[in-house]
């Protein structure tokens, strides 16, 4: 948590007393006896958790929270939920939540039910992100404060179907033109369509001739997808599509293409965010997404240090580019060395047998002075107009401009910066894993040394097979199964591409 | 007659209609030429639910391939390829500017080849318009292209066009007229399976000269 050093574990016996007092200092003449208390935290059908502050030998306890599920009742409830009011407005509720909520999911829940006092918008706020509804109203429930309840509703099984859905997943944010299927938690078929070759000639990828390509590989693509996966449309439960970030007017051939297949099979649509599905992919190999992870996501398009703490609910944007995209700079200094596009593949290969130390490029954002505003964030804009300095300098000269070594060296820079910030957040979170994603990881320098670097610090690294790793339809399907199995509700029809979309927003309504 | 057909264009606004053996079932538009992403699901569903119909009684589906400005016509192109993919229909394209032509013309009250050309625009952006010069229409109501279409500054369609005796039309592209250009090519013999988006120029975009001219400019 920000600014919390804080643990969460089930609640025990011996943490009755401190439960007890933070019960009546948030609850006065409301509060539970230690009779009911105790009752509650030892019984079979209930789950406790008790949230800790501070150093492991001395805890504070400083928020609590239960759920009562009965065995062979598929409804479950929040019992209680507190926070000490000087740890409130710090995400400790939130987290509490999210714990009970894994567990209700344990449990095979299909409804989960809470009341929160009509005055307490926070709460309801929080419990609306959540996905609880609000379906009902109990007048005058508390008392003797004479206020109103608010009974609200989570529904896992709302559009549950029974089984694992089988999700189709479009994606049209850069380049590719990438259709997914998934059912459930596992990887049906992935085929993805690059214009790569069309872009070449310009050096990077142009928006038009993106979005032109989208619309002529759909089609081809989606077939190919569906006789990989062996099914057909009809097998299809709902549709899941990028609609951010991205280039707009690629984006919106994708929309267009998922919203008129939505209507023409009937079923559901869910628009989600493109950078959560790369995170989400992981759940493709391993069968579920460790939480929490720090995610480097590097690409043409983007490059950002997410801090995960849970795929649909809790996404952070600790930092990214505040010029141009890692890849993007080694496209662009792949022309200052006259090597082709993609200049990732190009300058790896001009690197062989190259001294990475034979010219120290800059860092960007890694001096003191930026670390303070800017310890999460990138630039690679000065270290590309670096190198094409030096090349310069080197031309006026008439020195040889020995490429191997401009190469090895760039590359060990971009490398350097991406793995030094990411480790950094995980050291500052204490987040044990870092995930990789972005077409920028099928780099072998960057790949090698986030493993050095994790390996040093013992952090996990995990790095999803290159073609769920670049942009792809797979990692689209499965964030919306995520969010079809979480019981969230289908996106409208109306939503529209947003090329900045943040990080927070995973699914657009 | 059973056959239902789902006509959509998106060259200007966002218009959609279901026909049915030449009878207008249902029509959709959102006049903005802005916001076809987030109009196109809604009008198709409504135009679907305006016929009284399910999606899979679709067995035509007939997409307007411009000439238009490029983000909005492709949305709508992209959306009729996988709605016929969906249901199982049969895809088929119109020029957009066809369905204007015959809209005019039978305002006009000319259901055959008539005496006066007419020309067609539409706003093509950057000072430029969409054009093309029709003769008149078939036996079964298809126009007949005369010259086009091209995409010019106005004052250099006057040019090319001056001493030429044509008509001009205000009518704004409309789905349903769009189906009934395809039903009359049906009957001709002339109805398209290509729906290649229309788009009269080229992608944007200058290939760099000196590959390294990047460098020479931000360091310079």
């Amino acid at each position: 948590m920000k600014n919390l050093n804080l643990i969460i574990r089930e609640a025990a016996e011996q943490d009755l007393d401190q439960i007890m007092e933070l019960e009546n200092s948030c609850f006065g003449n409301d509060a539970w006896d230690s009779d009911t208390m105790h009752f509650e935290v030892v019984a079979h059908h209930t789950y406790y958790l008790a949230a800790f502050e501070g150093p492991e030998e001395l805890p504070n306890l400083i928020g609590f929270a239960g759920l009562s599920k009965i065995p062979g009742n598929d409804q479950a409830d929040i019992q209680t939920i507190a926070v000490s009011e000087a740890a409130r407005g710090k995400g400790v509720g939130k987290a509490l939540m999210l714990e009970l909520l894994k567990e209700a999911r344990r449990l095979h829940t299909a409804e989960m039910f809470l009341e929160v006092r009509a005055d307490n918008p926070a709460a309801q706020n929080l419990y609306l992100n959540l996905g609880f509804e609000h379906i009902d109203t109990r007048k005058r429930y508390y008392q003797p404060d004479d206020v109103d309840a608010w009974v609200m509703r989570l529904q896992f099984a709302k559009t549950s179907i029974g089984r694992e859905p089988v999700v189709l997943g479009i994606e049209t944010s850069c380049d590719e033109t990438g259709v997914g299927i998934v059912r459930g938690n596992t990887l049906l078929a992935n085929i993805i369509s690059s214009s790569m070759d069309e872009h070449a000639r310009f050096g990077g990828v142009v928006p038009e001739i993106a979005a032109r390509a989208h619309l002529e590989a759909l089609k081809p693509t989606l077939d190919q997808a569906l006789a990989k996966a062996n099914l057909s449309l009809k097998d299809i439960d709902a549709i899941a599509v990028t609609n951010g970030p991205g280039l707009g007017g690629a984006l919106m051939v994708g929309i267009g293409a998922a919203k008129a297949l939505s209507v023409a099979i009937e079923k559901p649509i869910y628009a989600v965010n493109h950078l959560v599905g790369h995170v989400g992919v992981d759940i493709l190999e391993r069968g579920e997404l460790q939480t929490p992870t720090v995610a480097l996501l590097v690409s043409g398009g983007h490059t950002s240090l997410l801090l995960v703490r849970d795929l649909l609910n809790d996404v952070e944007l600790l930092g990214e580019t505040i010029d141009d995209a890692a890849g993007e700079a080694f496209d662009k200094v792949a022309r200052v060395l006259r090597l082709k596009y993609p200049g990732g593949p190009e300058i790896d290969k001009a690197a062989v047998g190259g001294d990475p130390k034979a010219i120290r490029f800059p860092r960007g954002l890694s001096l003191p002075k930026d670390m303070e505003k800017h310890r999460y964030d990138f630039s690679f804009s000065g270290l590309k107009t670096a190198v094409a300095r030096w090349v310069e300098v080197a031309e006026t000269k008439d020195e040889p401009i020995n490429v191997a070594d401009i190469a090895a060296s760039f590359r060990e820079a971009v490398a350097d910066v991406l793995v030094t910030k990411a480790v950094n957040a995980c050291i500052d979170h204490k987040v044990p894993r870092l995930l990789l994603g972005g077409g920028v990881v099928a780099n072998a320098r960057l790949r090698e040394l986030a493993q050095e670097r994790c390996d040093a610090h013992g952090i996990e690294l995990r790095i999803p097979a290159l073609n769920l790793c670049t942009d792809n339809g797979a990692m689209i399907a499965a964030l919306g199964a995520q969010l079809i199995m979480a019981g969230r509700a289908p996106s409208s029809l109306h939503f529209g591409s947003d090329s900045t979309l943040p990080v927070t927003t995973v699914q657009t309504h | 007659m059973t056959n239902f057909t789902l006509c959509i264009d998106t060259s200007a606004g966002t218009t959609v209609a279901v026909l049915q053996g030449g009878e207008i079932r249902s029509e959709i538009h959102f006049d903005e030429n802005m916001k076809h992403a987030e109009r196109i699901g809604d009008a198709i569903a409504q135009a679907v639910a305006g016929a009284k119909i399910t999606s899979a009684r679709i067995t035509n589906v007939v997409v307007g391939r411009g000439p238009a400005p490029f983000t909005g016509l492709r949305i709508g192109i992209a959306a009729a390829v996988m709605f016929a993919e969906g249901v199982g229909a049969k895809l088929w394209g119109v020029a957009s500017l066809d369905a204007i032509a015959r809209a005019a013309f039978v305002e006009r009250g000319e259901s055959t080849a008539s005496a006066k050309p007419l020309l067609v625009t539409a706003d093509a952006r950057r000072s430029e318009v969409y054009w093309a010069l029709y003769s008149g229409l078939t036996k079964s109501g298809a126009p007949v292209l005369l010259e086009g279409p091209g995409v010019l500054k106005p004052a250099a369609l006057e040019e090319l066009l001056v001493g030429k005796e044509f008509d001009r039309t205000q009518i704004k592209i409309n789905a349903a007229d769009l189906g009934k250009v395809f039903e009359a090519q049906l009957l001709d013999g002339t109805a398209s399976s290509n729906v290649g988006a229309l788009y009269l120029r080229e992608a944007d975009a200058v290939a760099p000269k000196d590959l390294r001219e990047f460098g020479k400019r931000v360091s310079g």
